[in-house]
């Protein structure tokens, strides 16, 4: 059944008789639009990266960030509407922010998950407001060494168990995405935006439950996943904008930060290569049909 | 005997006399803090060629009780800056998490932390200043350690009633009585600042450490040294005074074993 | 112990232990939110300059701070150096009361350029400074301040303060740990007060010498006189002198050791 005249996607919160909120599918819309966004979970880090599509020969190269930190080692990048994004993110932070106002430690990558998941969900309820016109992806770390209490002053008693359970594993990569009903999954590779399906079908061939992908051979694979998806609209120029957030004893220390310039460009080099070499194959396919 | 549920585990009048409930009060004036609870004593830096070293020991103490013995004093700000408090412990964790949500706000940015210690100290000096004039003051008298926007050597104090100033040596509490002359004397101001090396600098703390282990008695022996260079932070918090010397304690009566 | 054993004491009254009954006086604050810094300031004004000048000592009780802190600044300069600026403040007292206070009259005497195209008089800076000392009247800024520049004629313009805002205009003022030495020297030698035209009459027809504006340099020796005389008795003073020389072409900053002692 289309919306089209019926009434039922004037207003948000309002459901069709077949159980649809239109304004939230629009919202979807909005996001299949938007430069193609990726997170790879690897297993020693998280990988987010997003096509920046320049619309104008004006902006200035590196400049315009896209994906945006939200905490020490969370980081959120978004496909639709950009300003809705940014909401997002100053939300994602103040909620980050809050929880170690109260737990006096990071907050763990699932449970922001959950609050961003609670506050899109709640913009589908009332006809004031209309859903975010974003699907985020959100990329953390959680600490897996036992982490100091923000403003901890020592470290404790050194003997008998001191409240420490031993050998208890903690921590490691998250990856969750968020669309603008509100649901949101964890994933191990999430993909967005306009060449979704392209890099949805890169992400399966990654194997990457298997938990053997490397944060190293992750960037690699993001930069090319998002080449491959820009293929469809090849006609506009864009930039690759990626940030990574590694193990403590990785190169970002559990941080999240920028993937180094060089490191970027390296992988974008294989990854145009990677492109090229598929080119030559169907050349070559072709040529051979030809013949 | 009181049966009564509400006295439960409370101190009896008839024995240790009636609570003093002006603590409990809801009318009259709204009361803030008036005197530091858990402490920590000085905290002593110098400005070197090239750097800044810091240092505070271990100790927090619960009035004249040595009540935690691990307790690290010099915080880290980023990776730009080090602030050593003196003064109370709640208060310097309070300053801590300030701190930390600062520089997580600095790192929403993609150029990062870009406050030096210079802005780190103008910003505490505002906020043990804005606290005092509320007449509810952050209890801490702190030192400042780090470089400023031109790349210079930088030591600043600030405390618990927002004055602040900065010298080439300077020492907080017990340590501006016996630290600051002992740092005056090995480094004195016609001395300038390019002759004075790192290991002098270091080795100046280590000694008025110690003559603050013999005289303060609110200080411990464990202790935690900052260096400061550009080649970052080098931060040692489990440190011990070395080459003490008690042999004067077996000539007085009273210390030691000796008992007449 | 015999409270212990003293079982008539509250008997078998029943009742809480825990008496709410029993009044308690009001606690005050035991917070003082002041303290001394120490150090003097002093301004006289010439025909055509005004210079503040200061100790660059700060103390907290007998232990000195620090030697290098200065007490005047340049007030509604165009950066953090105070480029730009013709107004200067000194303050004296409580540090941090000052440091507030200067930021404070900074950013006015800046808003005041901005917002109307031109740089605010020193008259017009020096009642706005005695109104937001005023504005703190029932919690004081505890400081001591003298605003100097050059007035809409071009004269040397120098106003004193007290810490609640009461103002007028000098030739010259002492404030600080040392104005009660300073004072007196400079009513005698900028004023000429107790100095008498020689020979010009006996007794009550002795007449007074007039004073007149200074030279500049003549003022400076003055003032270097003045504090090298007050480092000699006030142990708060000290270290360096600070001093600042406000003329049509800006103004001018010069440092004299004083003794360290």
């Amino acid at each position: 059944m289309t919306s089209i005249g019926t009434g039922y996607d004037l207003s948000n919160s309002v459901f069709s008789p077949d159980g649809r909120n239109f304004q939230v599918e629009y919202a979807v819309k909005a996001v299949e639009n938007g430069g193609t966004a990726v997170g790879i979970r690897c297993k020693d880090g998280v990988v987010l990266a997003v096509e920046k599509i320049i619309t104008s020969k004006l902006l200035k190269p590196g400049a315009n960030k896209r994906i945006a930190t939200v905490d020490r080692h969370v980081g959120i990048v978004s496909a639709g509407l950009v300003p809705d994004g940014r909401h997002f993110v100053s939300r994602a932070r103040d909620e980050a922010s809050s929880w170690r106002g109260v737990y006096k430690a990071p907050i763990p990558t699932n449970a922001l998950a959950n609050r961003l998941g609670g506050y899109v969900q709640a913009y589908t309820l009332y006809s004031s407001v209309r859903p975010f016109g974003v699907t985020a992806i959100v990329g953390g770390w959680d600490s897996e060494a036992e982490l100091a209490v923000d403003g901890q002053v020592g470290q404790g008693p050194n003997s008998g168990a001191g409240g420490k359970v031993e050998g208890a594993e903690a921590g490691g990569p998250g990856l969750y995405m968020i669309e603008p009903s509100g649901l949101y999954w964890g994933y191990y590779g999430a993909a967005t935006g306009k060449g979704r399906q392209a890099a949805k079908a890169e992400l399966e061939k990654l194997d990457l439950s298997s938990g053997n992908l490397s944060l190293a051979d992750g960037v690699k694979e993001a930069a090319r996943i998002i080449y491959v998806a820009h293929e469809d609209s090849k006609d506009k120029e864009f930039e690759l904008e990626m940030s990574w957030i590694s193990s403590l004893d990785g190169p970002t220390k559990g941080r999240h930060e920028e993937v180094p310039k060089e490191l970027r460009e390296e992988a974008e080099k294989a990854a145009k290569r990677a492109l090229e070499g598929d080119d030559d194959e169907e050349e070559e396919k072709g040529q051979a049909m030809e013949e | 005997m009181n049966h009564f549920p509400e006295a439960w585990g409370r101190p009896r009048d008839d024995v240790y006399g009636a609570y003093n409930p002006s603590y409990l009060q809801t009318t009259g004036p709204k009361a803030h803090t008036s005197s530091p609870a858990v402490t920590g004593t000085s905290v002593i830096g110098v400005k070197f060629n090239g750097g800044v070293a810091l240092a505070t020991d271990n100790l927090a103490s619960y009035g004249s009780l040595a009540r935690f013995s691990d307790v690290k004093r010099l915080r880290v700000f980023g990776d730009k800056a080090v602030v050593g408090f003196g003064g109370d412990v709640s208060d310097m964790q309070y300053i801590d998490r300030l701190l930390a949500s600062i520089d997580i706000r600095e790192n929403y940015s993609n150029h990062g932390n870009m406050l030096n210690a210079k802005n780190l100290h103008t910003y505490l000096a505002k906020v043990f200043y804005k606290r005092r004039s509320e007449f509810n003051p952050l209890w801490n008298h702190v030192l400042v350690a780090g470089y400023d926007g031109e790349g210079k050597p930088f030591l600043s104090s600030a405390d618990l009633l927002g004055t602040t100033f900065s010298a080439p040596h300077l020492a907080t509490g017990f340590g501006a009585h016996l630290a600051v002359p002992i740092l005056r004397r090995l480094f004195p101001d016609e001395k300038p600042i390019e002759e004075v090396t790192q290991e002098h600098a270091v080795d100046a703390l280590k000694q008025c450490l110690k003559v603050l282990f013999y005289r303060d008695a609110r200080s411990l022996d464990k202790y935690s040294i900052a260096v400061i260079t550009k080649d970052g932070i080098d931060l040692k918090e489990n440190e011990q005074i070395e080459g003490q010397s008690w042999a004067f304690a077996e000539r007085i009566k009273g210390y030691g074993a000796q008992t007449n | 112990m015999a409270s212990l054993l003293d079982h008539t004491a509250r008997g078998e009254t029943v009742g809480y232990s825990f008496s709410q009954s029993a009044a308690a006086p009001v606690k005050q604050h035991g917070f003082y939110p002041y303290t001394d810094n120490g150090g003097s300031t002093l301004g006289i004004t010439g025909s055509d300059f005004a210079i503040l000048a200061g100790d660059t000592r700060s103390t907290s009780g007998y232990n000195i701070n620090s030697r290098m802190v200065p007490k005047v600044f340049k007030i509604g300069g165009d950066d953090e150096t105070g480029e730009g600026a013709h107004i200067i403040l000194s303050v004296v007292g409580f540090a941090a009361d000052g440091n507030a206070l200067k930021e404070r009259l900074d950013s006015v005497v800046k808003m005041y350029k901005y917002q109307h195209g031109k740089p605010m008089s020193v008259s017009a800076c020096a009642q706005r400074l005695s109104t937001i000392l005023y504005q703190k009247r029932f919690f004081p800024y505890y400081v001591t301040a003298i605003l100097a520049g050059l007035d809409e004629e071009g004269k040397g313009a120098l106003y004193s303060y007290d810490p609640v805002g009461s103002y007028e205009r000098e030739q010259c003022r002492a404030a600080g740990a040392a104005a009660s030495l300073i004072m007196p020297f400079l009513d005698n030698q900028v004023n000429f007060k107790n100095q008498y035209i020689p020979g010009s009459g006996e007794g009550h027809a002795l007449e007074a010498k007039k004073a007149e504006p200074l030279p500049q340099d003549h003022v400076k020796q003055l003032v270097r006189d003045a504090f090298t005389s007050a480092v000699e008795r006030h142990i708060e003073v000290g270290d360096n002198l600070q001093m600042m020389i406000a003329t049509k072409d800006g103004i001018q900053e010069v440092y004299h050791p004083l003794k360290k002692d």
